[in-house]
C-alpha cells in the first residue's frame, strides 16, 4: 500500500504544473541556473527513473534530500513531528474533556435544555471552519483580551535547550515550570481551533450512543437493582457506549492530522502540517512525498491502536 | 476543590500568565514578525530578501546599498575599484575579525564565491553569474574577474554574496560548520535558528563601531508569522515590536493603538503588466492601448488607499538611473486605446486573457479585476485568470503566459532586471527582442562612468516605455507596524538591519 501511495503522490506531483527550480532559485535566476539546479536535483531524468531511485533509497529508510531545506527529508520531518504530535494530543484531550461529559449529559436527558444546549454546541463545532475559528480566537483572546500569545510554539528565551523536541516533556525533564506554562499558553488556541470540529462530532456520537445504550435491558435491570443514576450512567451505559466513541476518536485523529495543515499555518505552528504547505508551494517533491508517506504510516498505526483498544474495552472482542 | 473553583483558578492563572508574558519583553530585545520562512542553516541554501539581510549581519557581506546616501557602501569591503572592464578589485577592511577571534581575509571571500557557485544546496548561483573567477591578490585584497564587462556588479553581489569562514568549512565540512559553528564576521552574532519558527541574532560588540550604537537592539528575534492578522495582533499584544508588510486594510488598526505606529516606504519592487510579442500583442499599438486603458491613479487612490507610487517608466525615485523626465508617459485615455486598437486592425475589439497571482502581491486579485473592467471599457474583451502561484510563476519563466501582472523585486540598479525581462535572450519571461535596446543595454554594462551610464540607462528605459512590452504600474508602499518605543526607517529593499533600529528608552 505504501508503494502505491508513493507512486500516486509522485505522479500527481509531477503532473501538477510548477517547477521546483523556478520556485526556489529567486527571481534573478537565469536559464543556466535553472538547468543546473534541475540537474543537481535529478529532475532532468525521466520521471520513471526518478521514481525508481526514490523507491530504492526509501527502502533503505532514506527519503531523499529536501530541495527547499537543503537537508534530509527524514531529519526535517523528525524536527517538526513533535510540534504536530503535541498539538494533536492537546486537541484530543480538549475534545474528549469537553465532548464526552457534554454528550453523556445530553444523552441521559434527551430533549432537555441541557441536551439542546449541548447539541447546539456540537453543531457549532462541526460547522465552524477551523481556520476561521483560529483567526477569531487570535483576534479575541490575543488581540482584545491579551491573555494568550497570538501564535508560535514558545517564547524565545523561556525554554531550555531542546532535548526531545516535545516542549512539554522537555520542560518537565528540566523541571522548568515557566517553560511548561509558556508551552501550555501557546498550544491552547491552536488546540481549541483544531479540536472544535472533533468536539462537535464526538459530542453527537456520544449522545446517540448513550441514548441507544440507555434503552437496553441491562440498564433497566441495573435500575431495578436499585443502583443510583450516576452509577447506571457511567458504569453501565457509558461503558457500553464506548465502542462507537473510540471508533470516532480514531477516525477523527486522521482528520485532525489533515486539519493541522491549516491550523498550523494560521498559528505559525512549526509542525508537519505547515511543512507540507511549504513543500507543496515550493514543489519540493521529496519533502511532499516524505510527509504524505509519514501521514499514511500514522493513519495505519492509529487504526491498529484503535483495533487494539476495542479488545480492551469490550471483553467479547478477541483477535 | 470543586471543579468550578478549579476552572476559575485556572482562568485566573491563565490571565495573569498571559499578561505577564505580555510585559516580559526584554529592554533591548526586538522581535520582528516576518513573512518569509527560514528553513536552513546553510547561508547559501535560500534566496529570499529577508535571509540575505540576516546572513549579511551574521556572516557578513562586502557591501550594501545605502538608500539615504543613494550609493553603495562597504561592509566587509572598505573600497573597490574597476581595474579594467573585466577586473574588479575589492579592498577588505583590516579591522574585522571572525566572531571566534580569527582574522577575516581575502581567502574567505574567495571561498565564499566558490561555495555560492559549487555548494550542491546553493540557490544563489544567479548572484555570481557574471563572475568568471575570484582570486586573492593578498591577505586583504580580492579580484573578481567577470565574463563580460559588468558595470552593475555591486547589484549582483552586494548584500547577496554571503561571506563565510573558510577555515571552519575545511575543518568540519559544510553541514557541521553551518549547523554547529555558525561563526560570522558581521555586526551581529548567530544565537539560535529554529527552522520555521525563529532566527535570533545578538549584537557583536567587537564589530567596529558597534559599541557606539547603544540604541541598536542587543538581540533581534525574527519570528515567522505568515498571516497578516497574526502579525498585527502580535504587535498590538506586545509580543513583537516590529510587524513587517501590513496590508493596507489593517493599517488603521495599528494606528489606532496608542502603543503602536505605522510607517511606510516605497518598495524597490516594480509592478507591471507584461505582454509577450505574440498576437495580438505583437503589435505595438495593442500594447500601448493596454497602457492607456488603465487608470493607475484611480486604482492607487481607491483600492490601494494611496499606498503606492505610480511608475512612469520601469523604475521610480531612489532607484539607480531614475529619470523624472523619461518619455513617453501614458495617461488614462480609453478613447486613445480604442483608436490604437483600430489602427492595429482590431476596430471591433480583441480577446485577451490576463493572468494574475492571488495573494502574492497586495490586493493583486482585486486590482486585476479592476484592470479587466478598464480594459473592457477601452475596446478589449478581457478575461481574468487566477492560476495558483507555483503554476503561474513556472509558466511565466517558461515563457508560456502571454499577458500577466507581476512584480520584480530587488531593483536598486535596474540593469539586471531590464536585461532579464527585455533583452534578447535575457529570459523567456516576455520573449521581447529589440536590437536597439540590446545595443543600449550592452553599452550601459560597459560604461563605468556613472553619469554616462545613467544617460544610457535612461535612453534604454525610454525605448522600453515607448515600445511597451510591459506597462509599468506602481511601486507599493510597504507598511511596517512598530511599537512606539522603536525608531526604525524600513529599507525599500526589505532587508532589516539591526544597526538601523533604535530602541528608545
Amino acid at each position: 500500500m505504501l508503494l502505491l501511495i508513493t507512486l500516486l503522490v509522485f505522479v500527481l506531483l509531477h503532473a501538477a504544473p510548477g517547477d521546483p527550480a523556478a520556485m526556489l532559485l529567486g527571481q534573478e535566476n537565469t536559464a543556466a541556473d535553472l538547468a543546473e539546479a534541475r540537474r543537481r536535483w535529478g529532475l532532468d531524468q525521466p520521471i520513471l527513473v526518478q521514481y525508481l531511485k526514490f523507491v530504492r533509497t526509501a527502502a533503505t529508510g532514506d527519503l531523499g534530500k529536501s530541495f527547499r531545506f537543503s537537508a534530509p527529508v527524514k531529519e526535517v520531518i523528525k524536527e517538526r513531528l513533535p510540534a504536530t504530535v503535541e498539538l494533536a494530543f492537546f486537541s484530543i484531550v480538549i475534545a474528549i474533556l469537553l465532548a464526552i461529559p457534554l454528550g453523556v449529559w445530553a444523552g441521559s436527558r434527551p430533549n432537555s435544555w441541557l441536551d439542546n444546549l449541548g447539541t447546539s454546541f456540537g453543531l457549532f463545532g462541526i460547522s465552524m471552519p477551523n481556520f476561521w475559528l483560529g483567526i477569531m480566537l487570535i483576534l479575541i483572546l490575543a488581540g482584545t483580551f491579551h491573555v494568550l500569545p497570538s501564535g508560535g510554539r514558545s517564547t524565545y528565551g523561556v525554554a531550555g535547550p531542546a532535548q526531545t523536541g516535545f516542549y512539554f516533556l522537555d520542560s518537565l525533564l528540566q523541571g522548568n515550570w515557566k517553560a511548561f506554562n509558556d508551552a501550555f499558553l501557546h498550544v491552547l488556541m491552536p488546540a481549541l481551533a483544531l479540536g472544535a470540529n472533533m468536539v462537535g462530532i464526538l459530542m453527537r456520537v456520544t449522545r446517540s450512543s448513550v441514548l441507544e445504550a440507555a434503552s437496553e435491558e441491562y440498564v433497566v435491570t441495573a435500575r431495578a437493582k436499585g443502583l443510583d443514576n450516576r452509577s447506571v450512567l457511567w458504569r453501565h451505559v457509558f461503558t457500553n457506549a464506548l465502542i462507537p466513541i473510540v471508533t470516532v476518536v480514531g477516525l477523527e485523529l486522521g482528520t485532525l492530522l489533515s486539519g493541522s495543515i491549516i491550523v498550523e499555518t494560521v498559528f505559525a505552528w512549526p509542525g508537519v502540517g505547515s511543512l507540507l504547505i511549504t513543500g507543496v508551494t515550493s514543489r519540493d517533491y521529496p519533502l511532499v512525498t516524505g510527509v504524505v508517506l509519514m501521514y499514511t504510516v500514522a493513519f495505519v498505526a492509529i487504526n491498529l491502536v484503535i483495533d487494539g483498544l476495542y479488545a480492551a474495552i469490550d471483553p467479547r472482542i478477541r483477535y | 476543590m470543586s471543579w468550578r473553583k478549579l476552572v476559575v483558578v485556572a482562568l485566573l492563572a491563565l490571565t495573569v500568565a498571559g499578561v505577564k508574558s505580555r510585559s516580559a519583553a526584554a529592554e533591548s530585545r526586538v522581535s520582528i514578525g516576518v513573512t518569509e520562512t527560514m528553513e536552513t542553516f546553510n547561508p547559501y541554501g535560500d534566496s529570499v530578501s529577508l535571509l540575505y539581510g540576516i546572513w549579511c549581519q551574521v556572516m557578513g557581506c562586502l557591501g550594501t546599498y545605502d538608500f539615504n546616501k543613494a550609493e553603495y557602501v562597504g561592509m566587509l569591503a572598505e573600497k573597490w575599484e574597476v581595474k579594467d572592464p573585466n577586473n574588479w578589485i575589492f579592498h577588505l577592511r583590516k579591522d574585522i575579525k571572525w566572531h571566534d577571534g580569527s582574522p577575516f581575509t581575502a581567502d574567505d571571500v574567495v571561498h565564499s564565491f566558490n561555495r555560492a557557485r559549487n555548494d550542491p544546496q546553493s540557490k544563489q548561483t544567479q548572484n555570481i553569474a557574471p563572475i568568471a573567477s575570484a582570486s586573492a591578490i593578498d591577505k586583504y585584497t580580492v579580484r573578481f574577474t567577470t565574463k563580460q564587462p559588468t558595470a552593475p556588479l555591486p547589484e549582483y553581489i552586494f548584500d547577496r554574496l554571503i561571506i563565510t569562514n573558510h577555515a571552519l568549512y575545511e575543518k568540519y565540512g559544510a553541514d557541521t560548520a553551518d549547523r554547529k559553528y555558525p561563526i560570522g564576521a558581521g555586526p551581529y552574532k548567530f544565537k539560535e535558528l529554529i527552522p520555521g519558527q525563529r532566527f535570533v541574532i545578538a549584537k557583536n560588540p567587537d564589530y567596529p563601531g558597534m559599541k557606539k550604537m547603544t540604541q541598536a537592539p542587543d538581540e533581534i528575534v525574527y519570528r515567522v508569522m505568515r498571516e497578516d492578522e497574526q502579525r498585527v495582533t502580535a504587535l498590538l499584544n506586545g509580543e513583537i515590536q516590529i510587524a513587517q508588510f501590513i496590508p493596507p486594510h489593517l493599517k488603521q488598526r495599528v494606528e489606532s493603538d496608542p502603543n503602536a505606529k505605522a510607517t511606510t516606504v516605497d518598495a524597490v519592487e516594480i509592478m507591471f503588466l507584461a505582454m509577450q510579442p505574440k498576437p495580438p500583442f505583437d503589435k505595438k499599438e495593442v500594447r500601448q492601448a493596454v497602457c492607456h486603458a488603465i487608470d493607475r491613479d484611480r486604482i492607487i487612490k481607491t483600492l490601494l488607499q494611496g499606498l503606492a507610487t505610480r511608475l512612469d517608466g520601469p523604475i521610480g525615485p531612489g532607484q539607480y538611473g531614475y529619470d523624472a523626465n523619461l518619455k513617453p508617459k501614458y495617461d488614462y485615455n480609453p478613447e486613445k486605446s480604442k483608436k490604437l486598437l483600430a489602427q492595429a486592425g482590431f476596430p471591433n475589439g480583441v480577446d485577451v486573457e490576463l493572468q494574475t497571482p492571488v495573494g502574492r502581491y497586495t490586493l493583486d486579485k482585486q486590482i486585476n479585476e479592476a484592470i479587466t473592467q478598464m480594459l473592457n471599457g477601452a475596446g478589449f474583451r478581457a478575461k481574468l485568470a487566477t492560476p495558483e502561484w507555483a503554476t503561474l510563476w513556472s509558466n511565466v519563466q517558461a515563457g508560456k503566459v502571454p499577458f500577466y501582472y507581476m512584480g520584480r523585486g530587488s531593483i536598486v540598479d535596474p540593469s539586471v532586471a531590464l536585461s532579464q525581462y527585455f533583452e534578447t535572450g535575457g529570459s523567456p519571461r516576455i520573449g521581447y527582442s529589440n536590437p536597439k535596446l540590446d545595443n543600449l543595454l550592452a553599452t550601459e554594462r560597459q560604461t563605468f562612468e556613472p553619469a554616462k551610464r545613467k544617460k544610457v540607462l535612461s535612453e534604454a528605459m525610454s525605448v522600453i516605455t515607448d515600445d511597451a512590452p510591459a506597462c509599468f504600474m506602481w511601486r507599493h508602499k510597504m507598511i511596517y507596524g512598530m511599537a512606539k518605543q522603536i525608531d526604525y526607517k524600513p529599507t525599500p529593499s526589505g532587508r532589516i538591519f539591526g544597526e538601523d533600529i533604535r530602541v528608545l528608552k
